[in-house]
C-alpha cells in the first residue's frame, strides 16, 4: 500500500507505545474478555464480501492484544521470551495500515454480536490512533487531512467557494440561508459532501427550518461538520477540527449545534466530544429535530406522498443509527411520508449492514474495489425487500449508494429523508 | 506407584495450594488490569445506561450461555454457538449440580444444595466432551480460528478438557483402577486451576466488565445492545 512516510523509523515502537498509552483500564479488560471464538467475523461485511479472514474483527485488535499482552501481563512477556508470541514489527504496523483503514469502516456491528460485548469499533479506533502516531495512514487520507487543516475542508472546499455554493443553493431554491447571525437558537452544520454533491440537502434543510420558523443559521469559519482527524485517529487534529465547530458556536451565542447529515461526526460531538473537551452546546442530528418537529406540529406534511414510488426502504448508517440512537425517529417520518410503501431491509436497525464507505474508506481510492465488494450485501438486502427507492440519513452512506448504483448499473433511486420531508412540506 | 498417595496429595495439599493460586492470581488479574486507570465519561445520556445494562445482562444469559440475538450468527457459526453453548452450559451444570462436586464445594463453603441424578450428570458430561471435541475441529478448519489460534488457545482447550475427561472415566471406571483415575481427574483438576489466571480462560471474571460497558454504551445511546 501506499503510506506517507514509509520509511520513518521506528513506526513499530511508537505504535506500541501510543497501544500502550491509550490502555487502560477499558481496554484491558475489553481485550482480557475476549475468548478468540472468531463470532465476530460474520457480522463483519467486508469479511462477508471477502472471506477473507485477516479481515476478522479480532484480528484487527491483534496488534493491540499483542503489546497490551506483551507490556502488562506476565504471561504475555513469557510468551515473547518463549517464542510462542511475536513482537510487533514495522512491518506488521504497515500490514495492519491497511486492514484497519482499507477493511473497516467502524461500524460496530461486531460489537453487537459478540458475546461478551467487547466493543470492537472502539478497540479498532484505538488502533488507528497508533497507526496515525506512526504516520502509517494511507496517502488519500493524509491528503484529505491537509485539505480539512489548511482550507477548512477534506474536499478543498475553500471558504469562497463554500459561500459561492451557499448563495447558489439559496438562488436555486429559492431559500433563505441565514449566515452567520448572532443570537440565533440553532447552529447547523453542513458537511462539504451535501454542500458540493447533494446540494439539495442543504436546501431542503434550510426549507424545514424556516417552515418551522426555527430561528438558526450557519456559519463560516464552523462551516465543515466532517473531521478527518477521527478517522486519522489522531486525538489533537480531530480536536482542533471540532474547536472550529465549538468556536463558531461559542461566538455566535447558539444554544444547539445541528449535526446534519455526517454519520461519524455525530458519533464524535454527540457520544465522544464530552470526553475530549468542553461541549458549549447541546448537540442533535437533524433527523432528531425533523422528527421533534412534527411532534410539536410546527412543521406539517403531506400525508402518503410517496406511496405511489413503490417500495421505498430505510439504510440504516451505522454512526446515525446503530451508534447514534436515531432508529425510530426516520421510520416515525417515513410512516407519515409513505405509510404504504415503506419496506424493512433485512437486517436493520441496530443489526443493520454498514454500506461500506464509511470511517474513511470511501477516500481511500485503492479500497474502491473491497468498497464495492461490499456494498454488493446491500445491493443483496436491497434487492430481497424489492426495493426501487432507498432513503437514509447519512450523506456519506448516500455517497457510497449513488456510487455504487452508478459502479453496478442498478435501477434504484437514492433519496435523502430530508428532501423528501422537505418536498411534502405543506407551506403556510 | 503407589496411586493412594498421589491421590491424597492431589485432593488434599495440592488441591488447596492451586486454589489459592487461582484466586490470588485472580486477584492479580483483576487488579492489574482495573488500576490502570478509567476514563470518566462525561457525555450526556439519551437513553438509560442501568436499562441498557440490564438488558445486556438479560441477552448475556439468555437459554445458551450465549444466544444468537443478532439475525444471522447461529446460521454462520453453527457449531461455534451450539457446541460453544452446550459446553457451558454442561460444564456449569455438572460442576454445581453434580453431587460429587457439590460435596467439595460443602466442604469449602459449609452448606450444600440439591443435585441432579447422576445419569443426567453422565449425560450432560459425555454431551460437553462431544461438544468439546467438536470446538477443537472446528477451530482447525474454520480459517478465521485457524489465523486467530495459537499455541495459548490450544493450551487452554487441551487444559478444560483434561478434568472432563478424567471425571467422566472416574465415574465409568474405565481403563484404569478407581483410584489411579480419581488421581488424575484431581491432578488435571488442580493444573487447570493454576493455569486459568495466567490464560484466557479467565474470560470469565472480565466478562462482566465487557457486558457492563456493552450495555452501558447502547443504554445511553437509547438503542438496544
Amino acid at each position: 500500500m501506499s503510506t506517507q512516510d514509509v520509511t520513518r523509523a521506528p513506526v513499530a515502537k511508537t505504535a506500541v507505545d501510543t497501544f500502550v498509552k491509550t490502555t487502560g483500564s477499558w481496554v484491558a479488560t475489553q481485550l482480557e474478555a475476549c475468548t478468540r471464538c472468531g463470532i465476530c467475523a460474520q457480522a463483519c461485511h467486508f469479511y462477508e464480501a471477502t472471506g477473507n479472514p485477516e479481515f476478522a474483527p479480532v484480528w484487527k485488535v491483534e496488534l493491540l492484544r499483542r503489546a497490551y499482552e506483551q507490556r502488562f501481563t506476565p504471561p504475555g512477556k513469557l510468551k515473547v521470551a518463549l517464542g510462542l508470541d511475536k513482537p510487533v514489527t514495522d512491518r506488521d504496523i504497515q500490514h495492519w495500515s491497511t486492514i484497519v483503514y482499507e477493511a473497516c469502516t467502524l461500524c460496530n456491528k461486531c460489537a453487537m454480536v459478540c458475546p461478551m460485548g467487547i466493543q470492537l469499533g472502539p478497540l479498532i479506533h484505538e488502533v488507528r490512533e497508533a497507526m496515525a502516531a506512526s504516520q502509517v495512514v494511507p496517502a488519500d487520507l493524509v491528503t484529505a487531512i491537509r485539505k480539512q487543516e489548511e482550507l477548512g475542508s477534506p474536499l478543498g472546499v475553500t471558504e469562497e467557494m463554500w459561500e459561492e455554493r451557499i448563495e447558489w443553493i439559496a438562488d436555486e431554491w429559492e431559500v433563505d440561508i441565514p449566515i452567520d447571525v448572532r443570537g440565533a437558537e440553532t447552529l447547523v452544520v453542513f458537511t462539504s459532501i451535501e454542500v458540493m454533491k447533494f446540494p439539495e440537502n442543504v436546501a431542503a434543510i434550510a426549507r424545514i427550518l424556516n417552515a418551522a420558523g426555527e430561528k438558526w443559521t450557519i456559519s463560516t469559519p464552523g462551516r465543515e461538520v466532517v473531521n478527518f482527524g477521527v478517522f486519522e485517529g489522531n486525538p489533537e487534529r480531530t480536536k482542533l477540527f471540532m474547536a472550529r465547530l465549538f468556536d463558531a458556536a461559542r461566538s455566535l451565542g447558539v444554544r444547539r449545534l445541528v449535526v446534519t447529515e455526517c454519520g461519524h461526526a455525530y458519533d464524535l460531538l454527540r457520544w465522544t466530544a464530552h470526553n475530549m473537551t468542553d461541549v458549549p452546546v447541546e448537540i442533535t442530528h437533524i433527523v432528531a429535530v425533523i422528527d421533534d418537529l412534527l411532534k410539536k406540529g410546527r412543521i406539517k406534511l403531506q400525508a402518503g406522498k410517496y406511496d405511489s414510488l413503490g417500495p421505498i426502504a430505510f439504510h440504516d448508517a451505522c454512526k446515525i443509527q446503530r451508534r447514534g440512537g436515531h432508529i425510530q425517529e426516520p421510520r416515525n417520518i417515513l410512516r407519515i411520508l409513505a405509510p404504504n410503501s415503506f419496506r424493512e431491509i433485512s437486517p436493520n436497525r441496530e443489526e443493520s449492514i454498514c454500506c461500506g464507505g464509511g470511517g474513511g474508506v470511501i477516500a481511500i481510492q485503492e479500497a474502491d474495489p473491497l468498497r464495492y465488494k461490499v456494498f454488493e450485501l446491500k445491493m443483496r438486502q436491497m434487492a430481497a425487500a424489492g426495493t426501487k427507492t432507498i432513503t437514509m440519513t447519512c450523506a456519506n452512506c448516500r455517497l457510497q449508494f449513488t456510487d455504487g448504483i452508478k459502479h453496478f448499473g442498478l435501477d434504484v433511486q437514492v433519496k435523502g429523508l430530508a428532501a423528501m420531508v422537505a418536498d411534502a412540506l405543506i407551506e403556510e | 506407584m503407589d496411586w493412594y498417595a498421589i491421590l491424597e496429595f492431589s485432593r488434599g495439599p495440592m488441591f488447596y495450594t492451586a486454589l489459592l493460586v487461582f484466586m490470588a492470581g485472580m486477584t492479580y488479574r483483576l487488579f492489574s488490569t482495573i488500576l490502570l486507570g478509567w476514563q470518566a465519561d462525561r457525555v450526556p445520556n439519551r437513553g438509560s445506561k442501568l436499562r441498557g445494562v440490564a438488558v445486556s445482562y438479560l441477552k448475556g444469559f439468555g437459554i445458551w450461555p450465549f444466544f444468537p440475538w443478532v439475525k444471522g450468527t447461529l446460521s454462520r457459526n453453527p457449531v461455534t454457538y451450539l457446541a460453544g453453548g452446550l459446553f457451558h452450559l454442561g460444564l456449569f451444570v455438572v460442576i454445581f449440580l453434580g453431587t460429587a462436586h457439590m460435596l467439595v464445594w460443602k466442604s469449602l463453603l459449609g452448606f450444600g444444595w440439591p443435585t441432579l441424578a447422576l445419569p443426567i450428570i453422565d449425560w450432560l458430561s459425555a454431551v460437553t466432551i462431544v461438544a468439546m471435541i467438536a470446538l477443537a475441529i472446528n477451530r482447525r478448519i474454520n480459517p478465521v480460528l485457524r489465523l486467530i489460534s495459537g499455541p495459548a488457545e490450544w493450551t487452554n482447550l487441551i487444559i478444560v478438557f483434561l478434568p472432563m475427561i478424567t471425571g467422566y472415566m472416574t465415574t465409568h471406571h474405565l481403563w484404569f483402577r478407581y483410584e489411579t483415575l480419581f488421581s488424575l481427574h484431581m491432578l488435571s483438576i488442580n493444573l487447570m486451576l493454576i493455569w486459568i489466571p495466567f490464560s484466557r480462560i479467565s474470560h470469565f471474571m472480565f466478562y462482566f466488565f465487557s457486558r457492563t460497558f456493552h450495555g452501558a454504551q447502547a443504554g445511553k445511546r437509547a438503542v438496544a445492545p
